[in-house]
């Protein structure tokens, strides 16, 4: 039972030469097979770094890997310095890193502000969480006006603006996003993607797996694209937007009618 | 017929303790505990060698009797449940804990024979009279025991860090380790309160009928039909759902005729769950997944 307080957070400044999060090999499942077949890449220190790829392609395997709610086969995953493989998912909470699912995960029958202190659950100190969760008030008026309705009446994105803000009560050095804007509207999406941006500026390294794969690589620095359990191509979020195959497969090139098709012999390889 | 309802009250508060404890533990780990039943004829038991071979007064001996049931809680769940998977959870456990009643209950029968026994203190057969009712004292102090601990649960629940645990991974499992609950302790501690309880039920169920070790099997139909006419995994819902079925069991053995009482609990399910397969109090989307 390590404690957020006795853990070693990651130092961001540990050598800064060297990545924030390397991820290299690393191969997981749900008990069938492998979905991760080998996944190797990296989040360098103050990016945002946004990985898409097809459904199923096991993006959403990754950030479980990452985050301890899956354990890897194999594989290694060093976040500032610190291996996290083995570690659970409380105690990777603890180095800095958390993770917001891409399915809801407020508790829906607590109030917004009860969710949000829950993000500081792993903290002792009720005066500490009571400062923090000022701040993050600052930062997210939607705490305070909606503070004792029930998390599960708000709408879709004014869940996600809460789940961002609980995701901050620990100041994690990378907030890892899953689809952050699955299901939002234009307006809401460019609010979302705002404080993507807004939370990478605040000094916080960011991770992201997005469908809305052309605008968020706009958003990025850097991008992955993951098929079939394996990256199949890395560079920055310039150059995975204007690859010429990535483009004609997920951000609907010229040929979006033939999308299926191609897909599919793609994954054939 | 007030008669009827009064006791169908009190008696009611004693079920909704048990039931209490069985819903809890579904709705932070979806486990259906079968064994609740004979859990709490385990708990019956051990208040009747506490009372009969020490001569240790019957709520008194829940100093010990409730921390006892609360370490078998602790192990079956460390032993059995823990190692059921994911998948089919709720199926398997089902059957998990079906195997741990059948084993409870052979042990029992070994230890104690069949015979039917009962619990007796001066309490038990000594009555408040008012307003003409005919009140036992035992169904008095039962229902304020159960009263205490349903609140001792509920504070637990609403007030402490750890109940703010148990309510996370209720609603969200995988949220809830997202945020650094412990979510496999929750769930044994849980599953250890859920079972303590039965210690409670088991003492006041023995001083106010003779048990024997098959017991079990009517005690646990009782309080599945309590708990999913409740709604599976709430709580107010079981407080209910057991005051309910009790008065309107007591209300058909006094008006119509007893043989007819129990038989009323399950038309009940049967009717309530065709109207609203939710239960008398489930919301239709409470748990998210
Ligand atoms: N909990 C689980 N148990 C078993 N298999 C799973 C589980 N979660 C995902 N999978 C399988 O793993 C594979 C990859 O799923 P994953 O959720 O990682 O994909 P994804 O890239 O996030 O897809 P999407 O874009 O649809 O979110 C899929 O084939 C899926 O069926
Ligand atoms: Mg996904």
């Amino acid at each position: 039972m390590t404690d957020y307080e006795a853990a070693t957070p990651a130092d961001p400044h540990a050598d800064a030469s060297r990545p924030l999060l390397e991820v290299s090999g690393v191969i997981a499942g749900y008990g069938g097979g492998d979905v991760l077949q080998g996944v190797t890449f990296s989040v360098p220190q103050g990016s945002i770094t946004c990985i898409v790829g097809p459904n199923g392609a096991g993006k959403s395997t990754v950030l479980a890997a990452l985050s301890g709610l899956l354990r890897p086969r194999a594989g290694s995953i060093v976040f500032g310095g610190r291996s996290l493989v083995g570690l659970s998912a409380r105690q990777i909470l603890g180095t800095g890193l958390v993770l917001v699912p891409q399915n809801h995960s407020l508790f829906r029958e607590m109030t917004v502000r009860e969710n949000v202190e829950m993000g500081a659950f792993t903290v002792r100190d009720s005066a500490v969480v009571r400062a923090r969760l000022e701040a993050i008030e600052e930062q997210f008026p939607i705490v305070r006006e909606r503070a004792k309705e029930k998390a599960g009446s708000l709408s879709g994105g004014q869940q996600r603006l809460v789940e961002f803000a609980r995701s901050l009560m620990l100041d994690p050095t990378l907030v890892v996003l899953d689809e952050p804007s699955m299901g939002l509207d234009p307006k809401t999406l460019r609010q979302v993607f705002a404080t993507v941006k807004a939370m990478n500026s605040a000094g916080r390294t960011i991770l992201l797996v997005e469908q809305n794969a052309r605008a968020a690589l706009k958003l990025s620095t850097h991008g992955i694209v993951l098929e079939s359990g394996v990256v199949r191509l890395t560079g920055t979020g310039r150059e995975v937007l204007e690859h010429p195959e990535i483009e004609e497969l997920y951000l609907g090139g010229a040929v979006s009618d033939r999308l299926g098709l191609r897909r599919d012999g793609l994954m054939r390889r | 017929m007030i008669q009827a309802v009064v006791d169908g009250v009190l008696t009611g508060g004693v079920y909704a303790l048990m039931a209490a404890g069985l819903t809890l533990i579904f709705g932070v780990m979806d486990i259906i505990n079968v064994a609740q039943g004979i859990f709490v004829v385990l708990g019956a038991y051990l208040s009747y060698v506490l009372s009969v071979h020490l001569g240790i007064d019957l709520f008194v001996g829940l100093l010990i009797t409730m921390p006892a049931m609360f370490v078998v809680g602790v192990v079956v769940q460390w032993v059995f449940i823990s190692r059921l998977g994911e998948r089919e959870r709720t199926a398997m456990s089902i059957l998990a804990t079906y195997a741990i009643a059948i084993m409870i209950e052979g042990i029992l029968g070994l230890v104690f024979s069949d015979n039917y026994v009962e619990l007796n203190a001066w309490y038990v057969t000594r009555s408040y009279h008012v307003f003409g009712f005919y009140l036992p004292y035992i169904y008095v102090f039962g229902f304020v025991l159960a009263a205490v601990l349903l609140g001792a649960i509920y504070l637990m629940l609403y007030k402490t860090r750890f109940g703010a645990s148990v309510r996370a991974s209720l609603q969200d499992r995988s949220a809830a380790r997202l945020v650094g609950v412990n979510v496999d302790r929750v769930a044994t501690i849980t599953f250890g309160i859920g079972v303590a309880v039965t210690a409670a039920g088991g003492m006041v169920y023995g001083a106010t009928n003779s048990f024997n070790p098959n017991t079990g099997y009517d005690l646990i139909s009782r309080l599945l039909t309590i708990v999913i006419l409740g709604g599976l995994g709430s709580i107010g819902g079981a407080l209910g759902a057991a005051v309910c079925m009790l008065v309107l069991e007591d209300v058909v053995a006094v008006v119509w005729s007893p043989v007819w009482a129990p038989f009323v609990f399950f038309a009940a399910l049967v009717v309530v769950l065709s109207v609203r397969p939710t239960g008398l109090f489930g919301r239709s989307s409470a748990r998210a997944q």
